[in-house]
């Protein structure tokens, strides 16, 4: 530190020793605070008007959202029944999900688990989703019951994948259905490690990540999901909790109805009917 | 506070830049994103259009295939869809043209898929241990030739 | 296609959080750690920190600079990383990495310029052409150095430390929040892991300053100041017991609660994570360090200098080790069992040419280094090293600091 610096920095900061470079003068004295505060406020002022702006023209977009041509979708509210008693193991629905969506292969948004159990244990397989059917299965233990148990996205009003998508790519819809926008979704897989189900993955095709949408193209024309349009035995059922004799309806207001995973909170809209302790 | 000029200047670099960042960012977001929450509301429509359903239900098959779909629908198969045992109406039919043949699996396979006793299934389902049912070696058309897929009860 | 023992959902036999989320928060790590070093002589103005002070700061730019790297690489459309700057949607933890990250740099580097603005002026008055132009744009054009300006921007210094170690702890906290607050996943919802994440950073940050400093000690041929080297180890040290607590606590608990993922994880720990987790970061990783740091600190008066080095520079290099067994104890083995309860998957091992892989991994980790060596070359971070003599520089990226002499 030597004096000659001290005394140039009084001046106002113009120049240093005499072989070092003359700092560019603009106004004397170069940015004081007054420049400063006066520099900000324009700053600000111009940014607010863009701003406004923007907002403005964002908010034009009312209309277009609405799926399509003579759907509303604040008419509908769906929710999903599956009553495990009658599903046998065919694997229709995960063979139809698969042809309706493009699914692919190695990844699942449907698929049919199986459960063997007895008193000394228990074993649940599900051979690639259970898209070929079931094998005969072998135990070590004596099995006293058995049953299947399909599987999907469950479409949860409380999402623990929604809450964690860092781009608001996941978002569920007015009428019930938790969808992922795949030109939003970056394919972090966050999402996917949220969920309690298993019921997303990352697409080796799309790289964002895909779920069951109940056939979201399906249902806002008026049609079933394809897994319930194929299901032989009624197992699955898709209904709208806005219509006052909607069967799926009635099944939740008066039977007694499970969900997976309540400890979770999700509050899933697929039910399960004849659901047992060993499914989670 | 000649001595604070530095920290002046770098604060007002730094103002710059946030107002730049700020600016840039709300020309970026895209134009449907937050009409209806944090999610882009245009892509809803979007998905509503991904494709044209696959899947037509046996009612969309009644209408060129009336005999089998009688058959069908008198039968113990009349909750099975066609689609089940054939393809989606889509592999067959583009509208109301036929683009493709629909595939005919007569392979005992396809049946097991459902009928083979396994555990797990409903004990009133009908399902048979396939090699004590069958007379002769398993092999396909083995199931056809006692049972009318479509009505497939003796 | 993997081995599952047990019954895994279907999509839960894929590893989607790969060896480059491993590295994130073991990057961060460092960023956070080096910075509680630096802090310590800047913040709380512990004069034995002295010497390592500058080398943290930059060393935590320079990790910074990095950061970002491994979850560009890991997304599935890194073209899109920046939609979590534009629509960031906050109940995700993951968008708060814009704000966090933007600002904890933007804290770091003006540190960075206030701590080295002397040098900048200096290096500006000193060079020609087209540095000249560089390290006057850099000085933004100001060249008080009288000591009112210095003191200024010796207060200024204390200022973005203190607000930059809260910057940090979030920078590094929120990513452990980002496996914690998943309820899904039970060897990851834990409230304990943001402080686990947290405590196992500072130790990695100090470790790797323990290293750094005598390695850049040695190359520019100056003493390793003893006060210094024990300093270190006795934060090493609790930060570690601290950091190994935690540890344990979390799986005592699990176990003593015997509630229904206890099950599962016990296997998880015994079968896949044995090695990883048993041997690397317990025994390894974690005792070994524990016992050699205990002697370097409770036995402090009667080591030579030589002992006390080289048990620190091990118990630094076990360490750094047992960090990174934890990042991917936790990233990679919550991803080993399935969502079920009831299957474990086959270990994942990364790839070695892939993008998320084995080769991208090192060369994030040797990156830093690299940068380490421009800072120097272009801030020095050892300015009053005039008798340090011409050298080639040593291994990964120490470079001897000419300082002054070279521009």
């Amino acid at each position: 530190m030597d004096h000659a610096r001290k005394i140039d920095g009084a001046d106002g900061g113009a120049g240093g020793a005499a072989d070092g470079p003359r700092a560019p003068d603009g106004c004397a004295g170069g940015v004081g605070r007054r420049d400063f505060l006066a520099g900000v406020l324009k700053l600000a002022g111009g940014a607010f008007v863009i701003v406004a702006g923007g907002a403005g023209l964002a908010s034009t977009g009312e209309a277009a959202a609405k799926p399509g041509e003579g759907y509303d979708w604040n008419e509908h509210r769906y929710a999903y029944l599956v009553d495990t008693e009658k599903c046998i193991g065919c694997g229709s629905c995960v063979r139809a999900c698969r042809a309706e969506n493009d699914v692919p292969d190695d990844f699942y948004r449907t698929w049919v688990e199986r459960y063997v159990v007895g008193l000394d244990g228990s074993k649940v397989d599900s051979p690639r989703g259970g898209i070929d059917g079931f094998p005969p299965e072998q135990t070590a233990f004596t099995p006293t019951k058995a049953f299947f148990v399909p599987k999907i996205c469950n479409h949860c009003t409380e999402t623990p994948c929604i809450q964690v998508c860092p781009v608001g790519a996941s978002y569920r819809t007015r009428d019930g259905v938790v969808l992922v926008d795949g030109e939003r979704c970056i394919g972090c897989g966050y999402c996917v490690q949220a969920c309690p189900y298993g019921s997303r993955f990352l697409s080796p095709r799309t790289h964002t990540a895909e779920k069951c949408t109940w056939c979201y193209h399906r249902i806002t024309k008026g049609l079933k999901p394809a897994c319930v349009e194929v299901c032989p035995t009624g197992t699955r059922q898709f209904g709208d909790l806005r219509r006052a004799d909607d069967p799926v309806r009635l099944a939740i207001e008066r039977e007694r109805v499970q969900i997976l995973q309540p400890h979770l909170l999700t509050e899933p809209n697929c039910y399960y009917l004849h659901l047992d302790k060993e499914v989670r | 506070m000649e001595h604070a000029r530095h920290v002046f200047r770098a604060a007002l670099v730094l103002a710059v830049a946030t107002a730049v960042v700020f600016l840039g960012r709300s020309l970026l977001v895209p134009r449907s994103y937050g009409d209806y929450g944090p999610y882009r509301a245009d892509n809803v429509a979007e998905q509503a259009r991904v494709r044209a359903p696959r899947h037509g239900g046996p009612a969309s098959c009644a209408g060129c295939h009336a005999k089998q779909a009688e058959v069908r629908a008198a039968g113990s198969h009349k909750t099975v869809s066609c689609e089940v045992c054939h393809a989606p109406l889509a592999v067959h039919v583009d509208g109301t043209a036929v683009k493709g043949k629909m595939p005919v699996d007569r392979s005992f396979t396809l049946c097991a898929r459902c009928h083979r006793r396994i555990a797990g299934r409903p004990e009133k389902f009908k399902q048979v241990v396939l090699e004590q049912h069958v007379q002769g070696p398993l092999e396909s058309g083995a199931c056809l030739e006692c049972h009318d897929p479509h009505s497939p009860k003796l | 296609m993997p081995e599952i023992t047990g019954f895994a959902f279907p999509n839960d036999v894929h590893v989607h959080w790969s060896l480059m989320i491993v590295m994130y928060p073991y990057i961060t790590g460092f960023v956070a750690g080096s910075f509680i070093v630096t802090s310590l002589y800047h913040l709380f103005g512990r004069e034995e920190f002295k010497p390592v002070a500058r080398l943290a700061m930059a060393t935590s730019f320079c990790f910074m600079l990095v950061a970002s790297l491994p979850l560009q690489l890991h997304l599935g459309h890194p073209e899109r990383g920046w939609y979590v700057m534009v629509t960031p949607h906050f109940t995700s933890a993951m968008a708060g990495f814009g704000l966090l990250y933007g600002g904890y740099l933007v804290v770091v580097a003006l540190e960075v310029w206030f701590v080295w603005r002397r040098q900048i002026i200096e290096s500006a008055r000193r060079s020609r052409g087209v540095k000249r132009a560089f390290y006057m744009a850099l000085a933004l054009g100001t060249y008080d150095t009288s000591p009112e300006a210095l003191e200024i921007d010796h207060r200024m210094v204390r200022l973005f430390a203190g607000i930059g170690l809260p910057g940090a702890c979030m920078l590094h906290g929120y990513v452990g929040f980002i496996f914690g607050a998943i309820k899904a996943n039970p060897w990851w919802s834990t409230p304990l892991m943001p402080v686990i994440f947290l405590a196992s950073a500072a130790v990695s940050g100090i470790a790797l300053l323990t290293i750094l400093y005598q390695v850049v000690s040695k190359l520019r041929h100056v003493a390793i100041e003893a006060r210094c080297v024990a300093s270190m180890a006795r934060w090493l040290w609790f930060f570690l017991i601290i950091t190994i607590t935690l540890e344990l606590l979390e799986i005592i608990m699990l176990s003593y609660e015997n509630s229904e993922p206890w099950h599962i994880i016990s296997q998880l720990l015994t079968t896949r994570l044995e090695f990883s987790f048993i041997t690397m970061q317990m025994i390894i990783g974690g005792l070994i360090p524990l016992i050699l740091l205990a002697i370097v600190v409770m036995m402090d008066r009667y080591l030579h200098e030589r002992v006390r080095n080289t048990l620190s520079v091990i118990s630094a290099v076990l360490l750094l080790l047992q960090v990174f067994s934890m990042r991917w104890n936790v990233v990679i083995g919550g991803q080993l069992l399935s969502k079920s309860l009831r299957g474990l998957r086959s270990p994942y091992t990364p790839e070695l040419f892939d993008r998320e892989g084995v080769l991208v991994a090192l060369a994030l980790f040797a990156a830093p280094f690299v940068l380490l060596w421009i800072f120097d070359r272009v801030l020095p971070i050892y300015p009053e090293a005039e008798d340090a003599p011409q050298q080639a520089p040593g291994h990964e990226g120490e470079a001897p600091t000419r300082g002054a002499m070279t521009v």
